[in-house]
């Protein structure tokens, strides 16, 4: 266990099931749910996204360390004889949109569960949205999967079954009429079907390698793009702090006599300020993978990221917070809940920080 | 010159700068960024809901937050001396460390005013924000906006040390 859970190679095996197949269960249940109109399922479904949306972000930061450790980090380190460079850079392409559209769907989940609770009735374009971006997440993470499956697996590689099948056939023609072929192999081993492929696609390959590394390049190559990026970091991390600072300690009983329905009115701000640092945070990721693939701090920040997605997760589908009316006490779950959010961001923000300092990054 | 880096030679400043452990620079800053989370964190809810993004949230009680402001202001005024004290010769001769310093005192001023005239006034939640409590929100956003980005630019414009 302990294994599995510290070999990030491991662990992007293990993760990269939620994204799909995880999904797939939510997007089926929200489709059962929008045509016979079951409400609790499609609260349901929506949870579901959304914290598939926060697992996702782990897939992802995994997959760039399986990365890492596939390639080596060493000068003379080079890929397992069984794997084509490019396709790792399809999969890494094909994930960036992947999961851009996967935390576009839980976010408008998350916004459609929280209206739920705050409005009469959701508005007519909550549930659409959702579905279109849903069905696109999901299409858009399949074909990563696909893609992803090429990486190790040569026997689903089309051009590589191509180019084996071909051999075979010449092999057996070879075989039936001795003399037909000229300079016919005698046997065909999977291993020069892939090395023929790298060929190709390496003498195909230009400079750049792919969509992810051009927008590493944007990230790293520009000296104010990285300036600008932090600022907004912390533009983010205020504006997720206005929310869990004046929701959590009104739950825990800091301005009582204001009602929870009100509070509850600050929480899309902490949820953009949350987008922000998702978004320029991935950029920074995407810009220098290296500082934070192998670096520990970085692996508990996001550890503690999927806690806060349970955490506001927790809050959109209990009822029993909205007893906390003006001058009422928050029953005490939710105020277990109260704590162990301002914990959380608390410690986010402390890996964050750490990053150069503790991990072994910059 | 010669006064700061006396300064940035002090026992203190060394120790912040080459010590190495976490409790020195990586901790002092660490709290610098509380400080800010909570004292612009809280502000900017106050500066919201007096431009009408949260109407269901009563402003008055929310000055029981003030306390918490302050604290995480002044340890943001400790933490940012001890921390200018280690650089002395670097941020004090960067331009841009005064236009964050500018930030720094408008955006406390326009706190001020919000607390006495906005949070002040007898009426308050029982009639909409005059323009002038609306002006002073819009202030305190610029101010604090200008303080941050000015604040981790000084690692990046003028004289920067890496600090």
């Amino acid at each position: 266990m302990i294994e599995i859970l510290s070999n990030t190679s491991h662990l992007h095996l293990l993760l990269n099931h939620v994204p799909t197949t995880a999904f797939f269960v939510g997007l089926v249940l929200f489709l059962v749910a929008l045509v016979n109109g079951n409400e609790t399922l499609k609260k349901t479904s929506l949870a579901i996204f959304v914290l598939v949306a926060a697992v996702t972000i782990a897939t992802y930061t995994s997959g760039s360390a399986a990365e890492a450790r596939l390639r080596g980090t060493g000068v003379r380190s080079e890929l397992p004889p069984n794997v084509v460079s490019a396709a790792i850079h399809e999969h890494e392409d094909a994930a960036l949109w992947a999961t851009a559209l996967m935390e576009l769907t839980g976010f408008f989940a998350w916004l459609a569960l929280w209206q739920w609770k705050s409005v009469t009735k959701l508005p007519a374009w909550s549930l659409p949205l959702v579905l279109v971006l849903s069905l696109a997440a999901f299409a858009a993470m399949s074909r990563t999967a696909y893609l992803g499956g090429h990486i190790s697996h040569v026997e689903v590689r089309p051009e590589v079954v191509a180019r084996h099948q071909a051999c075979l056939a010449i092999v057996d023609e070879e075989t039936k009429h001795p003399g037909a072929v000229a300079n016919a192999p005698e046997n065909c081993p999977w291993q020069s079907a892939v090395d023929e492929v790298a060929r190709a696609q390496g003498a195909g390959q230009k400079a750049g390698e792919g969509a992810t590394r051009d927008l590493g390049m944007f990230v790293t190559g520009r000296t104010w793009v990285w300036p600008a990026l932090e600022t907004m970091h912390f533009v983010g991390l205020c504006m997720l702090f206005t929310t869990v600072l004046i929701v959590n300690l009104r739950l825990l009983g800091m301005i009582k006599v204001v009602p929870y329905s009100a509070v509850h009115q600050l929480l899309p701000f902490g949820m953009i300020g949350f987008g922000i640092n998702l978004i320029t945070g991935m950029l920074f990721f995407v810009g220098v993978p290296s500082q934070y693939n192998a670096n520990a701090v970085f692996y508990w920040k996001i550890v503690f990221v999927l806690l806060g997605g349970l955490n506001v997760t927790y809050f959109m589908l209990v009822d029993d917070v909205w007893t906390a009316r003006a001058g009422v006490d928050a029953p005490a779950g939710s105020k277990i809940a109260a704590a162990s959010a301002i914990v959380i961001w608390v410690a986010v923000l402390y890996c964050g920080h750490m990053l150069p300092f503790i991990g072994n990054a910059f | 010159m010669a006064l700061l880096q006396q300064i940035e030679s002090s026992g203190l400043s060394q120790w912040v700068r080459q010590s190495g452990s976490l409790w020195a620079f990586p901790g002092i800053l660490l709290m610098h960024t509380y400080g800010m989370a909570i004292m612009v964190g809280i502000i900017a809810g106050i500066d919201l809901k007096i431009l009408g993004l949260v109407p269901g949230l009563p402003l008055a009680p929310l000055q029981k937050f003030f306390p918490l402001v302050w604290v995480a202001f002044w340890l943001n005024a400790i933490t940012g001396t001890v921390l200018l004290a280690a650089d002395a010769t670097t941020k004090l001769t960067n331009p841009d460390f005064g236009v964050k310093m500018a930030f720094i005192v408008l955006a406390v001023i326009n706190q001020r005013m919000i607390q006495t005239r906005v949070f002040g006034d007898p009426e308050i939640d029982r009639r909409p924000f005059p323009s002038s409590a609306k002006l002073l929100a819009v202030m305190s956003l610029v101010c604090w906006l200008g303080a941050i980005t000015s604040g981790r630019l000084l690692a990046y414009v003028g004289n920067a040390s890496g600090l």
